[in-house]
């Protein structure tokens, strides 16, 4: 009888045990999926920044100040020449001062690349004139890179970095519009990391209407074609713009 | 600009204006600014259109753009005078794209890579 107790006591734990035993296998693997999701929102959250234009090392507004922690403009100086200096006479814009507004800034920032690349001077060249653009000398650097292997670009595009944008060979918002599926959108064989300021040309140049796509727009003439197509024509924008080994 | 009567304009006067189109479309497209461009491109097409119409087809009066320091002029020059000057339009396209005077050096790629694949719109 004695004995009879003690089995039923014995098998009772060792239930009670697998129940806690299998009660914790549960909660590491919730615990698994829930930081798998984390990182995976984090991935995209880091792409959509980068892609926004977020930088880590712009500069906030100090604590303590009501907008404490603010991103605050670049530089924060007025950014005029120091006279005597190489460099002062050239003013990026009309007076050396931070452009109000992002194409503004696009567009002065891509006159000092182009700049850089024709003449050879150096960012901090035209950062004397206009300090602000020092803060986006990855993104000057980077517009100068040499053109890539396909290889490299992709494999580039899993390490977002400064200066750099994930850009989609068959371009994303026209593809989904299309019925493409979103799986096949952001297949990493469509994903390439590209300078950011040859990525703000490839989206002028998918817009601009074209000779050799029958005075059509590259957008307006994929509407509608096949996934090769676009693909092909999406090559084609990256080797055109030197972002893409001929 | 406004639309204007073309034919009344002479061939002097049509590259004159195809050349202070292809300076604003230079600018509108350093500002970014697509819609204007675009628009500027219908007009230089209209122009394109006026000078091959005319006896003799008088795109061949683009050639004189070929050195202009403007690299959009030089590029809308060599595009729409392709027809009628290959061998110089070809070279000056190829400057373009040997000098990297982007963006318009692309485009001047994308035509010089159609014309070796026999696809170009231009020929």
């Amino acid at each position: 009888m004695r004995a009879d107790v003690i089995e039923i006591e014995w098998q009772r734990r060792l239930t009670l045990n697998a129940i806690v035993c299998s009660l914790s296998e549960l909660k590491c693997l919730a615990a698994e999926v829930r930081l798998e999701r984390a990182m995976r929102r984090h991935g995209q959250a880091l792409q959509v920044a980068w892609k926004a234009g977020f930088k880590p090392d712009q500069p906030r507004v100090p604590k303590g100040n009501p907008d404490g922690g603010k991103w605050t403009a670049e530089g924060g100086d007025s950014g005029d020449p120091k006279p005597g200096k190489e460099g002062a006479s050239y003013k990026p814009g009309s007076s050396g001062q931070r452009p109000p507004t992002s194409r503004e800034r696009t567009s002065v920032l891509r006159d000092v690349a182009r700049q850089i690349q024709q003449t050879g001077k150096t960012v901090e060249f035209f950062a004397r004139a206009a300090k602000w653009i020092q803060v986006y000398s990855a993104d000057i650097a980077a517009y100068n890179d040499p053109p890539k292997s396909l290889e490299d670009l992709q494999r580039g595009a899993s390490t977002p970095a400064p200066g750099y944008d994930i850009h989609h060979i068959v371009e994303q918002a026209q593809a989904e519009q299309d019925g493409f599926p979103r799986e096949v959108i952001d297949d990493p064989n469509n994903l390439v990391r590209v300078p950011r300021l040859k990525h703000q040309e490839i989206n002028g140049w998918y817009q601009t209407k074209n000779p050799e796509f029958g005075e059509l727009s590259p957008r307006e003439y994929l509407s509608g074609r096949s996934w090769e197509v676009r693909r092909a024509v999406g090559l084609q924008a990256l080797r055109d713009l030197g972002v893409l080994k001929p | 600009m406004n639309r204007i009567s073309l034919q009344s304009l002479t061939v002097s006067q049509l590259v004159d204006r195809f050349t202070a189109l292809a300076l604003e479309q230079y600018e509108a497209e350093r500002h970014g600014d697509t819609a204007r461009f675009n628009r500027l491109f219908d007009e230089v097409v209209r122009i394109k259109d006026e000078l091959a119409g005319r006896a003799g087809d008088q795109r061949s009066a683009l050639v004189t753009l070929f050195d202009h320091p403007n690299p959009q002029v030089r590029l809308n020059a060599a595009q729409r005078a392709l027809a009628v000057s290959p061998v110089a339009a070809r070279q000056a396209l190829q400057r373009l794209w040997d000098n990297r005077e982007f963006p318009q050096a692309a485009y001047a790629h994308q035509t010089l890579t159609a014309l070796d694949e026999g696809t170009s719109r231009l020929s």
